[in-house]
């Protein structure tokens, strides 16, 4: 699924929790049984990069086989077709960064808009924009796909990068976020100081809004990253494609040539290090992010 | 001190420009394109024409389309529920205990989540295969025979299976950061009153989690009307119908028969049912909060 729900971090004062904990050996079973499951696929990954084709087929998968092929599958990932892979890797990282960062800061710029000032139009525009939240995305990309081939993006990264840009729930948060974070008294006091708008909003408020910065850059970012369905549609050429596409493409045997299985297990688990990484440094942004605003309605 | 009226409309500028082009534009354009019809015109190629609701009028007429929405209804009608019942149980769980199994519970059933949904499909797609699957060789070593995972009757099932374990940690952490808001007086004032472990559970934190639970459902019920990469890289292993879910007939219409402007009117339609379920929902959640 590629929708990407991302709910509202409400300024959380942790509570202290209460006292009473139960570990019962019982809950203890249901654990261990649901990590059993959720762990099985990565497992098998670990198991099936140390093996060739052949191994793949002939051995149980849970478990390692002799020889090791783990060094050859490495050295054919990045060999295989000129070494596209890590092409593929970097076109990724391209689009990710890409759209977050322009997610992020028109999101910022327009949320401090909505927050700060009043204008002809704030109230209806605002509710168009928030109204699209409930529209899904993919509906979008069929649509976005015709557009981009009538005004001739199709094949470039435009295609893919600036239709992820556009975050309406990005916007809502940075708004919550300028409306709880940068008092009004601290606008006045600057422009009396003879400060100007843009100086105001980069140096006095966006670093105090980091948290919701961070959090709308990392969920665009994951959001592209995991995106499928938009490049698939958008892009020709496999110097082009990100490494979801890639991926699928190595692993599609229609393409006449038998895919070299263990390999792409190796390129599946290489393309899922950079969010795990992000997921374990980062994780406390990845916390507030889901901080639901549900009880606030 | 200057206030230039221009100003707020300079700050908006780059998300609105972004937002037009790339959400109401498309919108806009594909709902003209619907309207469109083709026309054969012997041996030169078609041509699009004015064709009023004709794509819609055999948009319901269309029996792959309606038995793709059929799928997705009835995988939402069991998958939906059934997720965000582990998703609820998993965040008491972790609400519940502590320790190092607890902290490690907490942190790998959220992993799956990081995972790209085509990644997850390829992934499970090998632990499917007739050849590959441990449990078929568990199965044929054993004298069985071997599962075919992708199997009509199963097919859904297979795909449920990957949705589950891509979204129910995420969920479950959602859920479980929702009971974090519970303050400890209530807990202190239930210990009071003599409420003890399922009581505070039954009375205290599923009513708390009901409103955080509709909007998680609201998600998946969009996430649901949307399954595309899952059955698309399913394909890689074995037979799976264009139809399987409106999405993946949608994009065989659009690429294969290249017949834009009936696509134009599917993705129409999907948009719509989508949007009228998810406000549906939201209605409801509205009602039951002020109750």
């Amino acid at each position: 699924m590629t929708q990407e729900p991302m709910t509202l971090p409400v300024a959380v004062t942790r509570p202290v929790k209460p006292a009473v904990k139960r570990n019962s050996p019982w809950l203890a079973v249901v654990m261990v049984l649901a990590l059993m499951y959720f762990l099985l696929p990565l497992y098998w990954v670990l198991v099936s990069i140390t093996k060739d084709n052949s191994q793949l087929n002939t051995t149980f998968g849970l478990w390692f086989a002799q020889p090791w092929h783990l060094w050859e599958n490495i050295v054919q990932l990045g060999t295989q077709d000129g070494g596209i892979f890590y092409r593929w890797m970097l076109n990724s990282f391209f689009y990710s960064f890409s759209s977050g960062a322009l997610a992020t800061m028109s999101a910022a710029m327009a949320g401090y808009a909505f927050s700060k000032f009043n204008f002809a139009g704030r109230g209806w525009i605002f509710s168009v924009i928030l109204g699209t939240i409930m529209v899904p995305s993919t509906a979008l990309t069929l649509p976005i796909f015709l557009l981009i081939n009538n005004i001739g993006l199709a094949n470039t990264p435009w295609a893919v990068i600036l239709p992820q840009m556009v975050n309406p729930f990005g916007l809502y948060l940075m708004r919550v976020f300028w409306d709880n974070g940068f008092p009004t008294e601290l606008i006045e006091a600057a422009k009396i100081d003879g400060a100007s708008d843009w100086r105001i909003f980069w140096s006095m408020g966006l670093p105090l809004v980091r948290g919701g910065l961070i959090t709308v850059f990392l969920f665009t970012f994951v959001a592209a990253w995991n995106n499928f369905f938009l490049p698939l549609v958008v892009l020709n050429n496999n110097e082009q494609f990100p490494l979801t596409l890639g991926l699928s493409v190595w692993n599609n045997t229609n393409t006449g040539r038998t895919p070299q299985y263990t390999m792409i297990i190796l390129g599946a688990l290489v393309s899922i290090l950079p969010l795990l990484t992000a997921f374990f440094t980062l994780g406390r942004y990845w916390q507030g992010g889901l901080t639901t605003g549900a009880t606030k309605g | 001190m200057k206030n230039n009226r221009l100003t707020p409309y300079l700050f908006l500028a780059p998300f609105l420009l972004a937002f037009s082009l790339f959400f109401i534009l498309p919108v806009l354009y594909s709902v003209y394109l619907s309207f469109l019809t083709r026309v054969r015109n012997g041996f030169a190629p078609p041509t699009e024409v004015f064709g009023g609701f004709a794509n819609y009028a055999r948009v319901f007429t269309d029996g792959d389309f309606l038995a793709s929405f059929f799928n997705i209804f009835l995988f939402g009608a069991i998958q939906v529920p059934l997720m965000l019942i582990f998703a609820t149980a998993f965040a008491l769980i972790i609400d519940e205990t502590q320790g190092w199994l607890s902290k490690v519970f907490r942190t790998a059933i959220y992993i799956p989540y990081t995972i790209p949904g085509v990644i997850a499909g390829l992934l499970w797609g090998f632990l499917y295969s007739r050849n590959l699957s441990p449990l078929n060789y568990l199965l044929s070593n054993n004298g069985g025979t071997p599962v075919n995972f992708l199997d009509s009757s199963l097919l859904l099932f297979s795909i449920g299976n990957i949705v589950t374990w891509t979204w129910t940690g995420y969920n479950s952490v959602t859920l479980y950061a929702n009971l974090q808001n519970v303050s400890r007086e209530l807990y202190e004032a239930a210990a009071i009153d003599g409420a003890t472990g399922w009581n505070v559970v039954r009375y205290i934190k599923l009513p708390l989690l009901r409103p955080a639970l509709m909007l998680t459902l609201i998600f998946s019920v969009i996430g649901t009307a949307q399954i595309f990469s899952e059955p698309f890289v399913l394909r890689g292993i074995g037979f799976v119908p264009v139809n399987i879910t409106p999405n993946t007939y949608i994009y065989q219409i659009a690429s294969q028969d290249a017949n834009y402007s009936y696509a134009a009117a599917l993705a129409v339609v999907l948009a719509l049912v989508t949007f009228a379920f998810s406000a549906f929902f939201l209605r409801y959640v509205n009602r039951s909060q002020s109750v």
